[in-house]
């Protein structure tokens, strides 16, 4: 049995008196892709921000292998640097260059000598296919490139983990497959992975594992084959069967 | 002719009225030293502190944006005269570092709220800290969208140093006054003043301006 790297215990979050959240348990082990699906508003975001504490649950615990993360801790920072967080927008630091931007964290927040973070950066670009493009600033990018770009800066921090926030929601559908390329590698290299999204194309064929949330709880989980094929519930058989439509138009297949 | 006359003797008076230019540098700068990084602060303290320490920077910038700059100069004076005696030199630079720091924390303020939130989740999923965040990512980016605000503000701190000339410091105005009684022309007199005025904002602008693309982002709109 592989061991856990992360665990999320019964995390309760509200927003407004709306609970988002109702109780989330969720252990993911270590090297495996887990794939978070679920309708709009179900707290999949909420979720992942949760995990690093970008917001703060009202109630439960999170553990990255046996360190409870809680912030005002001393080891907070350091837990924070061993989860690597992707978003939706990108959110790169726009004043840096794409080099810049992933030797950052290296720098400022491992201490580490600026030639060898700039090396590290260069290698991650690199592993991203994007090694020409050191020189360039985000504005200068286009989305899918931001967002390689992204996956590098996270990756520079030699994370445990890693999150990503619907990575591609936000990028145009030609630009897509080059992200999930990347993701694949990364899934193929062994990195613990927890992702939020719906490209089912890449739920098929990279997750160990996937997660159907619904109202805030884990309404079924299960191998890709059993949530595809053959789901427990009449609900997630529903919504998959929706979102697998609208990802056929999308792509300009004609369905039925 | 006799116009003629007097006005070659205002002409003659310039280099009189150059000295007082840098007399009039020394309390710009200053002012905008000590306005600038207190009007950072504050603007931090705005956007990232909490409680009481908010609190105190928004009362702040109300409070002094609502006083005439001559009564903040006249209490900083005669605060100094009745307590510790602030000579008028430091009188000047200090009302306006006080009262220009009010309108700069509201830019910088803007500024900084107008970079997306996503920034600063970015930088603290990283690791870094919020002093960090600010630091690293948050300022680099606002301080540069708020250069020409900023700018313009500076040369309203330039202009409003004229008032120094009511406690007697012998800046630009103040020389100005002299002129002007010494010749009796009292509108060639401010018409060269005004003159040098425009030339000062002309060449800060225009320097500011060039610092703003000097230091813009590549590829970005603003």
């Amino acid at each position: 049995m592989a061991k856990p790297i992360l665990r999320v215990e019964n995390i309760h979050k509200k927003f407004k008196g709306t609970e988002v959240l109702k109780g989330l348990s969720l252990t993911v082990y270590e090297g495996e892709v887990v794939v978070i699906i679920g309708p709009s508003g179900t707290g999949k975001s909420t979720l992942l921000r949760c995990i690093n504490r970008l917001t703060e649950p009202d109630s439960g615990d999170v553990y990255l292998e046996e360190q409870k993360i809680e912030p005002g801790k001393s080891n907070f920072s350091y837990i924070r640097q061993q989860i690597g967080m992707v978003f939706q927008d990108f959110n790169l630091f726009n004043h840096l260059t794409a080099l810049q931007n992933v030797a950052i964290g290296p720098i400022k927040v491992k201490k580490m000598d600026k030639k060898k973070a700039y090396d590290l950066a260069m290698k991650e670009l690199a592993r991203v296919g994007l090694a020409e493009k050191a020189a360039n600033y985000p504005a200068e990018l286009s989305g899918g490139q931001k967002q390689r770009v992204a996956i590098a800066r996270a990756l520079a921090m030699d994370p445990k983990i890693m999150l990503f926030d619907e990575p591609t929601s936000a990028l145009d559908p030609e630009l897509i497959g080059e992200v999930l390329e990347v993701m694949k590698d990364l899934a193929n290299a062994g990195m613990t992975m927890v992702v939020v999204s719906h490209e089912m194309g890449f739920a098929r064929e990279a997750a160990d594992r996937i997660v159907f949330l619904e109202n805030g709880v884990v309404a079924e989980m299960g191998s890709p084959e059993k949530i595809f094929n053959n789901p427990e519930k009449e609900r997630t058989r529903e919504f998959i069967s929706k979102i697998t439509r609208l990802n056929s138009v999308a792509k300009g297949r004609e369905v039925l | 002719m006799g116009l003629n006359i007097s006005a070659n003797k205002v002409l003659a008076s310039i280099p009189y009225l150059f000295e007082g230019v840098g007399i009039t540098l020394e309390i710009t700068i200053l002012a905008l030293l000590l306005g600038t990084l207190l009007g950072l602060v504050l603007a931090i303290i705005r956007v990232y502190g909490s409680g009481a320490f908010r609190q105190f920077a928004v009362i702040y910038s109300r409070l002094v944006r609502s006083l005439p700059l001559l009564v903040i100069l006249f209490m900083l004076y005669f605060l100094g005269s009745e307590i510790i005696d602030i000579p008028a030199f430091w009188a000047i630079i200090l009302a306006l570092a006080i009262h220009s720091a009010a309108y700069q924390s509201e830019i910088f303020r803007g500024a900084i709220q107008s970079i997306s939130k996503g920034q600063m989740e970015a930088a603290l999923a990283l690791g870094m800290s919020k002093y960090q965040g600010i630091f690293y990512v948050i300022l680099p980016q606002a301080l540069r969208r708020a250069i020409p605000y900023w700018a313009n503000e500076a040369t309203i701190v330039l202009k409003d140093s004229s008032l120094a000339y009511a406690l007697g410091v012998t800046e630009l105005m103040r020389r100005g006054e002299y002129v002007s009684a010494r010749t009796s022309q009292p509108l060639i007199t401010y018409i060269v003043v005004g003159l040098i005025y425009l030339l000062l904002t002309y060449v800060f602008t225009k320097s500011m301006a060039r610092v703003e693309s000097k230091v813009k982002i590549p590829g970005l709109e603003r």
